[in-house]
């Protein structure tokens, strides 16, 4: 479960956060859901533990993520931003690396990083080095390596930015998979149709304040919008920004 | 989970990523190789050198007009008369000999008068190759003028030693294998130079290069002290240093072991012991290189950026081993703790002949591992800050 209350962060004179706060509980799939720059990435950077916010607290599973990041990060798998892969190893090398890091090995190790990379359809490239990997390969297997430890809480930061419709549908199946196994799953997209496909609860974000948190149903009926889409704009402020 | 076993994880991936890149491989066999190949021939240029003086050709314009000189520049060993070119200011200029001996032709006559005898000594001084060539045909000549002056004194009933008010008595107070060592400090810089650069290529790409494809961030969010992530690192760098220190030492002492040392009046003895004891001091040197590297690189967005800083990195070991061959650093074991220079003045000591005792090298590697930690401290420290963490 996560929690984060009057979340604020500010980068010299710009207040990229400015006031977020909401619940992702366990066994729900939570989108975070807002236009680029609206301050998603930062949130999810400060819920990591990487970046300290200027004000507000984060609890996961009832741990203070500032008073101890290292207890968060044991049962929290994070999919960041920059998806970062070393070129001259291979997937598995990249899923063990990180599971040994987690202080998993041997055959536990080798059977979770093998079931994985078949939940992932990794399993074709498994020994071949990630250089000149595709980009929903280099997806696929950042998730993995994130998930290697089998975190309770799962933070994807726009998962399925850019990959083609096969690689989507197995980020989507994966997703589907950990809230049935219950694990509370918070990620982030400027994509409606994605948000709406996989999510119990969206919380929207614009210029670094939440404007509306919710089920799809109640933010149509809270806007008055039959579109989601529409809803997602009158939210987002977007229109406001356009007509005037 | 243990902090060791943690640093073994690290350590174990950087190591088998750096053994993939083809660069860092480069890194440790090039410099390796290619120093001491120039060492060798530079030292074997210098025998060579040594040889031609020794045994010189010496062409003499004019021999006829001294048969006597001539039979006793003959007599001289190594000394061979040859015939003179046409034009002996052109052969030498020319470079087709490195110097000419012209006797006047009325050297025998102002010989008979007791008046300076002319000779012409034709050489290039900016040629440094036949520099102690020039010298010893100098040498021969003044020789050779003395001792007929010296019959001259005799003739005339004066005792010689009347001539000479004053008499040079040389005293040498290095031992042939002070004097060897002073040519072997190269070999230090050589070593340091493989500490510096072995290690480099696995330092920046583990930490700047870390950065630039944006893996820092996903490394960071495992539950793993940035000192652990640091020291894995420092490790794995090291270990490239160190086996570039190795290789290039195994393969500098094969090859000096080849120079034709007798030439330049020289016993190369270095001992087993000696190589150990200089891998006991340059081993050390090598982390703390490393951790040098791995400190800047962290500063640095990109490789390329990291690249830059090297060029001024370099001269941080450079420069005390320069300043050594200037100044010798032998016989001062108070600089063992300093780092650098340490390794340099107690290297130089090995290389005398005169081992420094093992406190000195415990202080001198203790010094070198210690400011290696005290670096890989700052490094976690900068692995917390947000601008690192994620400014690409």
């Amino acid at each position: 479960m996560i929690e984060i209350r009057g979340l604020r962060k500010k980068f010299g004179s710009v207040e990229a956060v400015r006031d977020v706060s909401f619940t992702a509980n366990d066994g729900t799939v939570v989108g975070l859901l807002g236009p680029n720059g609206a301050g998603k990435t930062t949130t999810l950077r400060m819920l990591s533990g990487l970046m300290i916010p200027d004000a507000g607290t984060i609890r996961v599973d009832n741990v203070d993520v500032l008073a101890d990041p290292v207890g968060v990060q044991k049962h929290m798998g994070f999919l960041p931003d920059s998806r970062g892969l070393y070129p001259r190893l291979t997937p598995i090398e990249h899923i063990e690396y990180f599971g040994q890091l987690h202080g998993i090995d041997g055959g536990t190790l080798r059977a979770r990083a093998t079931n994985l990379m078949a939940q992932l359809d990794l399993n074709g490239v498994a020994n071949r080095r990630v250089a000149g990997f595709s980009h929903g390969e280099r997806t696929k297997v950042a998730l993995a390596r994130a998930l290697i430890h089998q975190p309770r809480n799962v933070i994807l930061d726009e998962p399925t930015n850019g990959l083609d419709v096969m690689s989507t549908r197995s980020v989507r199946e994966m997703i589907r998979r950990l809230r049935q196994e219950g694990c509370c799953v918070l990620f982030s997209s400027h994509i409606m149709q994605e948000v709406s496909a996989l999510c119990d609860r969206i919380v929207v974000i614009a210029q670094g304040v939440v404007t509306a948190d919710g089920t799809p149903a109640e933010l149509r009926k809270l806007t008055g919008q039959d579109n989601l889409e529409d809803a997602f704009v009158a939210l987002s402020g977007l229109e406001v920004e356009v007509t005037s | 989970m243990n902090a060791l076993r943690q640093t073994w994880i690290v350590f174990e991936k950087e190591l088998r990523d750096g053994r993939r890149d083809r660069r860092s491989i480069m890194s440790v066999l090039l410099v390796a190789a290619l120093m001491p190949t120039l060492f060798g021939a530079m030292f074997t240029v210098m025998a060579n050198r040594a040889k031609d003086a020794d045994q010189i050709k010496l062409p003499v314009v004019g021999a006829e007009n001294a048969p006597a000189f001539v039979d006793w520049l003959q007599q001289q060993s190594g000394v061979t008369v040859a015939p003179a070119p046409a034009d002996p200011e052109e052969a030498v200029r020319s470079r087709k000999e490195d110097v000419v001996l012209i006797i006047d032709k009325d050297f025998s006559k102002d010989l008979a008068r007791a008046v300076p005898a002319p000779v012409k000594l034709v050489s290039d001084s900016t040629r440094d190759s036949a520099r102690r060539k020039v010298e010893r045909v100098r040498t021969l000549v003044t020789a050779y003028s003395s001792q007929l002056a010296a019959l001259r004194l005799i003739a005339r009933g004066v005792a010689p030693a009347l001539a000479q008010s004053v008499k040079i008595e040389d005293v040498e107070v290095s031992s042939a294998q002070e004097r060897l060592a002073e040519r072997l400090n190269i070999l230090t810089l050589l070593l340091v130079i493989a500490a510096a650069t072995g290690g480099m290529q696995v330092a920046i790409d583990t930490t700047a290069g870390e950065r630039e494809r944006g893996s820092l961030e996903p490394l960071l969010l495992n539950p793993v002290p940035r000192i652990v992530l640091a020291a894995g690192k420092w490790l794995a760098a090291a270990v490239f240093a160190c086996s570039s220190v190795l290789f290039s030492l195994l393969l500098t002492v094969n090859v000096l072991r080849r120079v034709p040392w007798q030439d330049l009046g020289i016993r190369f003895r270095v001992s087993d012991a000696d190589l150990m004891s200089l891998l006991a001091l340059v081993l050390p040197l090598a982390f703390l290189l490393s951790a040098v590297v791995i400190f800047a690189s962290t500063f640095a967005r990109s490789f390329k950026e990291a690249q830059g800083y090297m060029g001024m990195l370099i001269l941080l070991p450079l420069v005390p081993g320069v300043v050594s061959t200037l100044y010798p650093m032998a016989n001062r074991p108070w600089l063992a703790p300093v780092p650098v220079f340490g390794q340099y003045a107690l290297a130089a000591d090995v290389l005398g002949g005169k081992a420094p005792g093992v406190a000195l090298y415990i202080l001198a590697g203790a010094s070198a591992l210690g400011c290696g930690i005290v670096l890989m401290a700052l490094t976690s420290r900068l692995l917390s800050r947000e601008a690192i963490i994620f400014g690409r």
